[in-house]
């Protein structure tokens, strides 16, 4: 060590105090004996506060206004889930209200009145799905299961539907459907809720 | 440590126009809020007043930062930008160990340093390469420091700019990078041999 001079990186680690390794300690030892390696860590040294004195770049106008655009979107997109959700929420409760009365008053209508609300109902429930889009909604497997089975279920009662003749046969199936549809609304707003998309 | 060995790592005495320069330059990074606990509290509470402020304080520092890394004053525009969105975003976070400038700036070199590896695979550039394209005349030539640094390859530039003006030790800087602290060792020892022979003529 004695007779070479020091590398860049031994120089360097003498300019930062670092003792971590026999060579860097040797390296400080070095420095107080050769006028050579002394003369190069005081131009490391100059070289770094040189560095360090560079004037302040500055940046030729504000960036904040777009930092607050960036905001403001994230703040109208967080509103826009919000409102989705509460969509949904909104048209679950209309649904379930209506279920509520027709279950309360059964008797108080008669099969073209429980037909005419069991399709307004389903009409409410696919509306609020539509607007929620949840094909554009990341989902676990568990829940893409469930949310197929409800769907086959569906496509099975418009099947049927699509074959009844009988008034008594279409209030059957409009009020399964409607069932299906209200099961597959909780499901898409348990998971919004929960996971918050 | 013994005062003589202090003495080894001490800086040398520097010519006036440095010390005028050096004091310049700190007092301007160093320009921290009288307030900056004051302010950082209401920032965390979404106070669009307070955010400002902070922007006001530390974008002229960071824009610094991200220009002495970056290539392009687009790109180190885009990093200011890239970094006071994630301070607005994230100053909930922030849980008051260490300054606020400490915080920023490491969310800015994050930024800077992810800018650079982006334009590495937009530009084939290797992250670990000798030099950037030569953009003067002739090596031999005496270069300014602003020349030389920025001659040097993009991490090489990066790691003296952090560890020499920022501050960042190795172990931050490697973690930045996503590299080893050697790695980070031999950028500075190879930035500071090219800046040598560039600067002062002697070998490299």
């Amino acid at each position: 060590m004695s007779q070479e001079h020091l590398s860049m990186e031994l120089l360097l680690a003498v300019r930062d105090g670092e003792r971590s390794e026999p060579e860097q300690v040797a390296a400080h030892a070095h420095v107080a004996s050769c006028e050579a390696c002394r003369s190069e860590l005081d131009r490391l040294h100059q070289r770094t506060a040189m560095l360090r004195a560079l004037p302040t770049l500055t940046p030729a106008r504000s960036a904040f206004p777009a930092v607050q655009r960036q905001m403001a979107d994230d703040l109208r997109h967080r509103w826009q889930r919000r409102f989705a959700i509460g969509g949904l929420a909104a048209a679950a409760a209309l649904a379930i209200a209506v279920v509520g009365n027709d279950l309360a008053h059964p008797a108080e209508l008669d099969a073209s009145e429980q037909l005419e609300t069991a399709m307004t109902r389903s009409e409410v429930l696919e509306r609020a799905l539509n607007a929620w889009r949840p094909e554009t909604r990341a989902m676990d497997a568990h829940t893409a299961e469930i949310v197929i089975e409800l769907e086959d279920r569906i496509a099975d009662v418009d099947g049927r539907l699509e074959r009844a003749r009988r008034l008594a046969e279409q209030v059957e199936l409009w009020q399964e459907r409607v069932g299906l549809m209200s099961a597959l609304v909780d499901v898409h707003l348990t998971k919004a809720t929960n996971v918050g998309l | 440590m013994t005062n003589d060995q202090r003495l080894l790592c001490d800086p040398p005495p520097l010519p006036g126009i440095f010390i005028t320069e050096m004091t310049r330059t700190l007092t301007t990074v160093a320009m921290q809020l009288a307030d900056a606990d004051a302010v950082v509290s209401r920032a965390q509470r979404g106070d669009p007043v307070a955010l400002e402020k902070l922007y006001r304080a530390y974008a002229p520092a960071t824009y610094n930062l991200a220009r002495r890394i970056c290539r392009t004053t687009e790109d180190a525009e885009d990093v200011l930008q890239e970094t006071f969105y994630e301070v607005c975003r994230s100053i909930r976070n922030y849980r008051g160990e260490g300054s606020i400038w400490s915080w920023i700036r490491t969310v800015a070199s994050s930024k800077a340093l992810m800018r650079l590896r982006r334009n590495k695979y937009r530009d084939t550039d290797e992250l670990n390469d000798e030099l950037a394209p030569a953009r003067h005349a002739s090596p031999a030539l005496r270069l300014d420091l602003e020349a030389a640094l920025d001659r040097l390859s993009p991490t090489a530039r990066a790691v003296v700019w952090l560890h020499d003006v920022e501050g960042f030790t190795h172990e931050e800087i490697a973690n930045q990078m996503g590299k080893s602290v050697s790695f980070s060792k031999s950028q500075l020892a190879r930035a500071h041999q090219r800046l040598r022979l560039w600067l002062d003529g002697g070998v490299a």
